[in-house]
């Protein structure tokens, strides 16, 4: 387990030099361990909030805050998705939980899992993956790829319906980039204002260093949650784009939304 | 709000099973695959492991089956229990919001009845006490009339009386007189006779 983190700087720390610098990833193993360490930080959290469900009105503060945590996804998701939104809030929230906490370890911790471009592409492609599958779920196969064609032109457009069914594909592929780049640049991005702002204040009084990084860190914190909810609200948005049929079919004929399945 | 219902057991198997061979597929691409184009994206500043994002997409699927049978569904039902539960008290308070307007209707009916019944009642016994009222100022009226009557006999039987002593009185006075101016005993009878005749010749009627 040797070089199992191979850089990455916390926000009292200096940046580091040698044969790494400027690489900022982990390694496989070191982005393991700190996604494992993310989880159970997560998982002793939800087992604390766990605890708290007995009581008919929530007592211990942690279930109280991850209740409210649940209802505003919930709210979220039938607001932008629609009244069967609610039936991706365990889909969603799962995202919410893990960015979140990742992006607090960010703030403490020299390295965090989506600080890892590799890591995001994941989540990116799970999101958009599972957008897919819905859409194809909902309108069917061929109704999905129809949607990416645009409106029904005539023969004659048949180039230009053709032109838009390509920059449609680019685009839901574009989609995968940009939430894996968005949460990167911002979190790696974060780690690289704080590292230069710790150069700045290295040894600034004799030997004494000063973290100046360390005043960053309310912009951090808005980081970490403007991240988190982004992340949430764009597949959100990308769900409610290929399933807004299933609304309108729910309302014509009067249908309740499907259960949730966890 | 909609519960959350836990997924089938094979549902989460096969997810399992799928999200571990991803995550070990992910740790063989990560350690033993290498790609130019990788190094390049590397070079240009896009530090890309395709192998973590094979391991991450493992982790994920069953980290959305862990997440949600050991945490949502609980969550969910509680925050459900809880709905219903207040639904059931909100139902139950306004039933007997219900209830207690009915017996306030009635209530109110009721006291209105007894209002008008008490009403009733002193109209009546009011009118009875009138009716009392003019039968005993009548009794009254007529004990008084004949108390009255009866004073008035009585004087006139005290005046006779009272008159006829008098002239009694008067006709012995009168007799003693006589006796002693003619000196004689005159016949009584006769005289008191002749002297009640003379009195009624000068009576004066009684004013």
């Amino acid at each position: 387990m040797s070089g199992l983190i191979q850089t990455g700087l916390s926000l009292f720390a200096t940046e580091e030099g040698g044969e790494h610098a400027g690489h900022h990833g982990a390694s496989y193993w070191g982005l393991m361990v700190y996604f494992g360490f993310t989880l159970l930080i997560l998982f002793a959290f939800l087992s604390i909030a766990k605890s708290g469900f007995k009581d008919r009105v929530f007592k211990n503060k942690w279930s109280s805050r991850f209740e409210q945590v649940y209802l505003f996804i919930e709210s979220m998701c039938v607001n932008i998705i629609g009244p069967h939104g609610r039936r991706y809030v365990p889909f969603i929230i799962t995202f919410w939980l893990v960015i979140f906490v990742s992006n607090i370890v960010g703030l403490f911790f020299a390295f965090t899992p989506t600080a890892d471009l590799g890591f995001n592409l994941g989540m990116a492609l799970i999101s958009i993956g599972y957008v897919q599958w819905e859409g194809m779920r909902s309108n069917g196969v061929l109704g999905h790829f129809k949607h990416f064609a645009g409106p029904k032109l005539g023969l004659a457009m048949i180039p230009i319906t053709l032109m838009i069914f390509i920059i449609e594909i680019i685009s839901e592929a574009i989609k995968n980039v940009s939430l894996s780049l968005r949460l990167f640049g911002n979190i790696e991005g974060g780690h690289k204002m704080v590292e230069g702002m710790n150069t700045l204040g290295t040894n600034i009084i004799g030997p004494l260093s000063l973290p100046f990084g360390f005043f960053l860190l309310p912009i951090k914190v808005l980081t970490v949650v403007v991240q988190a909810l982004i992340f949430s609200l764009l597949t959100c948005v990308y769900i409610s784009l290929v399933t807004h049929h299933e609304e309108e079919h729910h309302e014509d004929h009067g249908h309740s939304a499907a259960p949730m399945t966890a | 709000m909609s519960e959350i219902k836990k997924s089938s057991a094979a549902a989460t198997w096969g997810m399992f099973f799928i999200g571990l061979v991803l995550m070990f597929a992910g740790m063989y691409v990560s350690t033993s695959v290498t790609h130019g184009n990788i190094k390049s994206l590397e070079e240009m500043g896009v530090p890309l492991d395709p192998g973590k994002t094979l391991s991450v997409i493992g982790v994920f699927l069953m980290l959305f089956k862990v997440i949600g049978n050991f945490f949502l569904v609980p969550l969910s039902d509680a925050i459900t229990t809880r709905n219903s539960d207040l639904e059931s008290t909100f139902t139950e308070a306004e039933n007997l919001r219900n209830q207690m307007d009915t017996l306030k209707s009635d209530y109110e009916k009721r006291m209105a009845q007894t209002e008008a019944d008490a009403r009733e009642k002193i109209q009546s016994q009011i009118k009875e006490a009138q009716e009392l009222r003019k039968t005993l100022m009548a009794e009254a009226s007529s004990k008084a009339d004949e108390l009255v009557k009866r004073a008035q006999d009585e004087i006139a039987a005290e005046r006779e009386r009272a008159v006829s002593g008098i002239r009694m009185h008067v006709a012995n006075l009168s007799l003693q007189a006589a006796e002693k101016v003619l000196g004689e005993n005159l016949d009584d009878n006769r005289n008191r006779k002749l002297i009640d005749d003379f009195l009624d010749k000068v009576e004066v009627p009684a004013g």
